[in-house]
């Protein structure tokens, strides 16, 4: 055996060991602070999660919640100058946060990738699309050109975009939008990726094109075994694509259960508020939509009790003074962080007090 | 697959519409073609004659056998009864009646200075000159440039600030005090005995520094905002080098917006070089250039000669005119109009 084959058999053994002990990605007390003129934005502010290998996570919450900011700053793409960041990121069994940007960069694309809001402007006007799937193959996995120009026409055949051999050729401005997201996936997972985040992958698109899109998302990610963190706005995309659900307000988790548990038993009033504001079909037409009243908290000075306190139908004196810890509900997955959570007597209480007053008026 | 664009293909309402405002449409771009065309047919000529001057015979009538250059520069006896004679069309309507034995009284199509030269053809020599010290001011002036202001735009930082402070520097001082000290500088005082012509390139330099700042401020605004821009960003999330996003994702993008800059600006260095040459600062005294022929016609303005300054400087003037349509026309074509301010 030469001492490359031996050191590549190494690897192999290495890959293999890391792949059976512990979650794919583990994230301990993360705080992203932008530095800014009005002040310390604190945009992620103690999270902590885990994913295991070959799962998804949906990551929900309104603008300007962190979910974005949370996203990147796992994959450390935020720029360094005036940005904060401490906490622990595990990916693999090894400290990923404060990784010299070229050992990063040997991580993007290979093992983690993301896939971007707005497929419009996240692909290079100039490039031709199969030079550009191409670039990451030959540089990450040193292809030739004719074997990257390969490697990219089947990639675009597993994202299912019609013509494939012609769209190896074209400029992103001749393709629809729902083709150029699936260019967006095809050049994501080109290298293989491990971890594949998709920054709300759906936001910028015809809602007759969405559900195409992240069945594909999960299709590629089943195929090819690759955990997903699906970042959106949307309850309902995370619904049906997503294995867990963490929600987010004011750069904190305030939530988080598997799928199943979590729309059946959610605890944070801000779950439910969410979960209510999206249309429901049922409902007669011109329905007054519900809305959650006010707006996201400031994040240079957060309140000082729960975050979401101000907005809460459901707020007592106890939650504007005192932050409520993350607790464990029945499930054991099940995780929240509320004083007087949904099914709780005062917020049954209180509930029954909001709906008579409705029906007063 | 469902996201392929088919329904509008039998709507029928719009048709009408459509027929109705064609015409003008057509028109008006008919209109930019004209002058497109005529712009680039001029520069074609111009570039031609250019670097052609030595050897195209464009006056056979003055010195019969011999070649531009030799003509123009000659100071033979022969010209000097040809002296100062007003511009004619006789040149393309009679070639055997430019003579009148031993006094002509005309003489070329933009007729003959005071030194009984052909205008026309100096003014192609001139051509040569005036264009060459502006391409290549404008060619160094864009490396230079382009790179400053992206490594400016791209690593911000200190490297930004001190880049940015030089700009603002050197945009502070004064141009054509600049190009004047420069020149004067690394020119070779002017005796008598030293017969060596003046080197180009301290004027080159000159035209080169006088252009980098806002070629550097251009780049670097387009810089950063291309660099914040989601493709870049994603190109960096695969794992590209610094380099190799600077490089094949930025600069093709600003390609566009450099060439119609560019352009316009190479029209300004042509103008630059005039104002130095109107000072004598430009190349040595027999060649000329554009701006060299209207400083020295402008001495007999008064006494009603007005060809020997004006004819050179329509020339430049259609040159610049034609440098800048064109410049126009890329910047419609690439939408950067905004950008040339």
């Amino acid at each position: 055996m030469s001492p490359q084959q031996a050191a590549s058999a190494r690897d192999l053994v290495q890959a293999s060991s890391r792949q059976i002990e512990g979650p794919l990605l583990e994230v301990t007390d993360l705080h992203t602070h932008f530095r800014t003129d009005r002040g310390l934005v604190r945009a992620v502010d103690g999270v902590s999660f885990s994913l295991q290998r070959g799962r998804s996570l949906g990551i929900v919450g309104e603008s300007g919640s962190g979910k974005t900011v949370l996203s990147r700053s796992i994959m450390g793409l935020l720029p360094k100058r005036n940005t904060e960041r401490s906490g622990s990121v595990y990916f693999e069994g090894r400290e990923i946060i404060d990784l010299p940007m070229a050992e990063r960069r040997r991580i993007w694309g290979r093992e983690m990738s993301m896939i971007f809001q707005d497929p419009m402007t996240s692909l290079n006007p100039v490039m031709r699309i199969g030079k550009q799937i191409g670039e990451g193959l030959r540089l990450h996995l040193g292809m030739s050109k004719e074997d990257a120009r390969a490697t990219a026409l089947h990639l675009l055949r597993d994202v299912r975009i019609p013509e494939p051999e012609k769209r190896l050729d074209q400029y992103a401005f001749e393709l629809s939008g729902g083709m150029r997201q699936r260019v967006m996936i095809a050049l994501a997972m080109a290298c293989g990726p491990t971890l594949l985040f998709a920054d709300e992958p759906t936001t910028a698109l015809d809602v007759t094109v969405q559900a195409q899109i992240l069945d594909l998302i999960n299709v590629q990610r089943r195929e090819r075994n690759m955990s997903l963190i699906l970042v959106t706005h949307d309850l309902g995309v995370v619904a049906g694509h997503t294995d867990e659900i963490m929600v987010m307000y004011g750069g904190r988790m305030v939530e988080k259960a598997p799928t199943r548990v979590l729309f059946a038993n959610m605890k944070m009033p801000y779950t439910e508020a969410l979960l209510n504001s999206i249309p429901k079909i049922e409902d007669p037409s011109h329905t007054r939509l519900n809305v959650i009243p006010g707006r996201p908290p400031d994040l240079v000075n957060p309140p000082k009790g729960c975050r979401f306190a101000p907005r809460c139908s459901f707020a007592q004196d106890r939650c504007i003074t005192e932050e409520p810890p993350l607790m464990t509900a029945e499930h054991p997955e099940h995780v929240y962080a509320c004083w007087y959570p949904v099914g709780s007597p005062s917020h049954r209480a209180r509930s029954a007090e909001l709906a008579a007053n409705a029906g007063a008026r | 697959m469902t996201d392929i664009e088919v329904i509008t293909h039998d709507q029928a309402p719009e048709i009408p519409l459509v027929a109705a405002s064609a015409p003008k449409q057509v028109r008006l771009r008919k209109r930019g073609q004209v002058a497109k065309w005529l712009s680039i047919a001029w520069l074609v000529f111009i570039t031609f004659s250019a670097l052609g001057a030595n050897s195209l015979p464009y006056v056979p009538h003055d010195c019969p056998g011999e070649t531009n250059a030799g003509c123009s520069t000659a100071l033979i006896g022969d010209l000097l009864n040809k002296r100062e004679l007003p511009p004619s069309w006789a040149f393309f309507a009679d070639p055997e009646r430019k003579v009148l034995a031993d006094q002509p009284t005309h003489a070329g199509l933009l007729g003959t200075d005071s030194n009984g030269r052909d205008i026309f053809a100096r003014s192609m020599l001139g051509a040569r000159n005036s264009l060459l010290i502006a391409g290549l001011a404008i060619t160094f002036g864009l490396a230079i440039g382009t790179f400053l202001g992206m490594v400016a735009g791209y690593f911000r930082g200190w490297v930004d600030t001190l880049i940015e402070n030089l700009t603002n520097v050197l945009l502070a001082f004064p141009a054509l005090l600049l190009a004047i000290f420069l020149v004067t500088f690394f020119n070779t005082p002017n005796t008598a005995e030293s017969a060596e012509p003046r080197p180009l390139w301290p004027i080159i330099l000159a035209l080169v520094i006088l252009s980098i700042p806002p070629l550097t401020r251009l780049v670097r605004a387009n810089t950063i905002a291309y660099a914040q821009r989601d493709f870049v960003v994603a190109a960096r999330s695969l794992g590209a080098k610094g380099s190799r996003i600077l490089f094949k994702e930025i600069l093709p993008n600003i390609v566009p917006t450099l060439l119609s800059f560019a352009l316009t600006g190479m029209a300004l260095l042509i103008v630059a070089e005039g104002a130095l040459a109107f000072l004598g600062l430009s190349v040595e005294v027999p060649i000329p250039t554009w701006g060299k022929m209207i400083a020295e016609g402008s001495q007999r303005l008064r006494a009603g000669v007005w060809w020997i300054s004006l004819m050179p400087a329509l020339v430049m003037f259609l040159t610049l005119l034609a440098i800048n349509l064109l410049g126009d026309v890329l910047a419609q074509r690439f939408n950067t109009r905004e950008a040339i301010g």
